[in-house]
């Protein structure tokens, strides 16, 4: 039984995806409803075999697992009808179609009002109000307004700031519209009243830079980014380093202990090799315990001494034995590099799937948590296109020549 | 603001959440459902005390547990109360909380709870149909449980450092704690779909959850590409792969005064926009080049067009360009810092996002909103975090049924 078994709800549009998905895993019946020419995820690639075909994209079928799938064309008014049966049967619709497209087709949220517990989260990129609602984005246009970029990037500003690839601007305010929508949901259980939000992914984004706000709004100061690290005000040591198999690890904090359990072992590691310099002087244990801006000195020594030494050795060592002290290093892996780490083998992260065109089992992430009692997690691969057209128009009580005329007729 | 009406209901009204949380991680998650109106209360001891209470100061000169904005932001809407869980009436106060909390959560590295004595099980004994929350690193489940990680590790770890940056260049990462926000917004959903499976069967349960894992979800599609398709993920700095675009990057602009690090992210997805560009930077005669007929040609050519454009950008101003680009419906977006989004944009203005709320020390100050405007409810900011132990006394007098005599000895006995 998933969590949020017995909801219902319907998915359109090419921004909530990753809304879709969260409460598909977490058992709502999800209903993602695509032009008869398909959602935008399934041009996109890579597909199977690196042949696009609408039913093959990997994009599409990470963001929409656990969904059915129909299609409507609303251009057509009796699509327009039939969206707006199947709002009646919902609990909540995901909305990503801009602020105005489906209310010029009869089928927004004042269209569906006799529905009083409907719950309609409308996702766009800034909102269904002020001077930008109308404006054009794509991912890299949205981080970018957003502030992410601006602290991200290299020491060298002749380089540009840097968007991540992963789509991260649907990401964030995909998981913001979920907490959103459930907050609503829970609301009408106590209250017995629907409600439309209005989420804006420029503020989901414009809320996800961390220290840059304070910075500002406190001390007026302005982070800068850096190579690897947190953007700063003032520059600060580096803490990515190139190991001798060619891969880098993250030696938080320059690789600097917080504890004298964590010094110690370090220091009995750097003599295995040689390499503690002259660390053993008492004067440096000082720095693992005070502030990071006293004793620079003494720090940018343990810094560059600690580096050096990771340097010499390999990434996956430095990680492991690091974190058996107790040290906060991180290897710097590629994201399919997990597949193989025990550890989440242990957690049951990765789960076998299908992908449609591909033969044999495919490992897909899990949702990011693990429900000890109602389990959350992919319930059945993404739709094809139309896929379940038969089955849930059926259920609206259409009959198969029905159907097929609509389909004939550009409806479906 | 926006032609919402300010209704009073808040929708997590009547939610209590007890709250071990400290950092980011897990303040973020609890920040949100604050926000929406649950009453958290945070609880903290100065033997382990959260260590952004002496991140960034407003006084830097003269730092104090509460005079960080940092941490106000991540803590507004809170109550908070120090109890010390080593004194029995400083614990007989948090499971006093606890039994009379619909959640607790905790972002401490696994284990940590626990040897505080408020394991799963003891919790379910304190409230029988807890949600039990904890956000660690790796997870309380598996081999590399004790792993300790901050945000940036939990970003290497996962690939999500990997997956930004400069293809000839080392990983470029992000520049803050994107996880801390990510695992928050987690947490925040998580706890969310347990409130109502809870409230559907009157089951609590524990919620395990990993950081790293927070991450690795955001590389799901490389993840299936490498198994079906045997390609290793390569960074591609800005440009766009999938679907495969050009022009598509962030291009730089002229100085502003002595800042000479402005820049404008510019996509084209259609020939329309194509076109457009190139009215916009005075580079008509490049609609008749061959090399940049198609979006085809353009991909092929990008090294030479994104040197073309940079060029021509360099003489625009940032936000002045954004504005005629977006007159004639191409996606451009100015590279914005944090003085650009709070003094310069006009639609946070117009949303009403930056909203200001006192603390106790601090003053009056801004705080970034929730991004969602309710029809029928409302987000709120109340106050700034709360000062160290600022609401110990209220809390046990008015929620958990201490008398002031009680508290007064508990106080003197350094109990709470």
């Amino acid at each position: 039984m998933g969590p949020l078994d017995g909801l219902r709800a319907l998915e359109i549009g090419d921004g909530g995806e990753v809304t879709g998905k969260l409460l598909a895993d977490a058992g709502v019946d999800m209903i993602r409803v695509e032009p008869p020419s398909g959602a935008r995820s399934r041009q996109t690639g890579p597909f199977v075999g690196d042949i696009p075909d609408i039913n093959t994209s990997l994009h599409y079928h990470y963001l929409n697992t656990s969904k059915r799938g129909i299609t409507l064309n609303l251009d057509e008014p009796r699509a327009q009808e039939l969206w707006r049966n199947l709002v009646n049967g919902v609990d909540l619709v995901i909305d990503s179609t801009g602020p105005d497209h489906l209310d010029q087709r009869k089928s927004g949220y004042q269209a569906c009002s006799d529905h009083q517990e409907l719950v309609w989260c409308s996702i766009t990129p800034f909102g269904r109000t002020g001077p930008f609602r109308d404006w054009k984005v794509t991912d890299i246009v949205s981080m970018a307004l957003g502030g992410p970029p601006m602290s991200s990037g290299y020491d060298d500003h002749e380089l540009p700031p840097i968007r991540s690839d992963g789509e991260h601007s649907f990401a964030i305010a995909g998981v913001y519209a979920a907490s959103a929508i459930l907050a609503a949901l829970w609301q009408r259980g106590s209250e017995g009243v629907g409600q439309l939000i209005d989420l804006s992914m420029h503020e989901c984004i414009s809320a996800t830079t961390e220290g840059a706000f304070a910075n500002w709004e406190y001390l007026q100061s302005i982070v800068q980014r850096q190579t690897g690290r947190h953007a700063s005000v003032d520059l600060s040591a580096p803490t990515q380093h190139q190991c001798a198999d060619g891969r880098y690890v993250l030696l938080l904090g320059g690789g600097i202990p917080r504890s004298r359990a964590s010094w110690e072992p370090l220091l009995e590691w750097m003599d295995e090799h040689d390499a503690a310099d002259d660390l053993h002087d008492p004067k440096y244990i000082d720095v693992i315990y005070t502030d990071p801006r006293s004793h620079a000195q003494e720090r940018d020594h343990v810094a560059d001494t600690v580096a050096r030494f990771a340097r010499k050795l390999t990434s996956e060592e430095v990680y492991r034995r690091g974190q058996s002290m107790r040290l906060p290093w991180g290897i710097v892996r590629r994201p399919e590099e997990n597949l193989d780490d025990p550890h989440w083998s242990d957690r049951n992260f990765f789960v076998d799937g299908n992908v449609h065109g591909h033969e044999g089992v495919v490992r897909y992430p899990r949702a990011p948590y693990r429900f000890t009692s109602s389990p959350v997690g992919m319930r059945s691969r993404a739709p094809l296109l139309g896929e379940h057209n038969t089955e849930i128009f059926s259920e609206l009580g259409l009959q198969s020549d029905e159907l097929t005329e609509l389909a004939i007729t550009g409806v479906l | 603001m926006s032609g919402y009406a300010e209704h009073g209901q808040l929708p997590l009204d009547g939610v209590r959440v007890c709250d071990f949380t400290w950092i980011v991680a897990g303040p973020q998650a609890t920040r949100i459902l604050a926000d929406l109106g649950a009453e958290v209360v945070k609880v903290e001891n100065e033997s382990h005390l959260d260590s952004m209470r002496l991140g960034l100061q407003q006084d830097p000169s003269n730092p104090s547990i509460n005079g960080s904005g940092f941490h106000s932001n991540f803590n507004r809407n809170k109550k908070g109360i120090s109890a010390n869980v080593h004194h029995p009436d400083g614990r007989k106060a948090v499971e006093r909380l606890i039994a009379q909390s619909d959640v607790v959560i905790e972002n401490f590295s696994a284990g940590a709870l626990s040897r505080m004595g408020f394991d799963y099980e003891r919790l379910k004994e304190l409230r029988p149909n807890i949600i039990y929350v904890s956000m660690s690193g790796f997870g309380h489940e598996g081999r590399d449980s004790s792993y300790v990680t901050w945000g940036p590790t939990a970003q290497a770890v996962s690939g999500v450092t990997y997956m930004s940056g400069l293809p000839d260049q080392p990983p470029a990462g992000w520049g803050f704690s994107y996880l801390d926000h990510t695992a928050g917004y987690y947490g925040a959903l998580a706890t969310l779909i347990a409130l109502h499976h809870r409230r559907r069967t009157g089951q609590g349960q524990h919620i395990d959850m990993s950081q790293v894992e927070t991450g690795m979800v955001l590389g799901g599609v490389p993840i299936l590409d490498y198994q079906i398709n045997q390609r290793e993920f390569k960074r591609i700095g800005n440009r766009s792969l999938r679907p495969s675009l050009a022009p598509h990057g962030m291009y730089r602009c002229a100085p502003v005064g002595t800042d000479d690090d402005r820049w404008i992210a510019i996509a084209c997805e259609k020939e329309t926009q194509w076109r457009a560009i190139c009215g916009v930077l005075g580079i008509e005669h490049l609609m008749n080049d061959s090399r940049f007929s198609t979006n085809t040609e353009r991909v092929e050519h990008q090294d030479e067009l994104d040197t073309i454009i940079a060029t021509q950008t360099r003489e625009h101003d940032q936000r002045k360009l954004m504005y005629a680009l977006q007159a004639v419906n191409v996606p451009a977006g100015a590279a914005q810092n944090m003085a650009d989004k709070m003094e310069k944009d006009p639609q946070l203005r117009d949303r009403g996002f930056y909203q200001t709320a006192p603390h106790t020390e601090l003053g009056v100050h801004r705080f970034e909103g929730f991004p969602a405007h309710f029809s029928q409810a409302r987000w709120r900011l109340d106050r700034g975090a709360p000062t160290y132990g600022e609401d110990t006394v209220t809390v046990l007098r008015d929620m958990l049924g201490f008398s002031e005599a009680e508290i007064k000895r508990m106080q003197s006995e350094l109990a709470v």
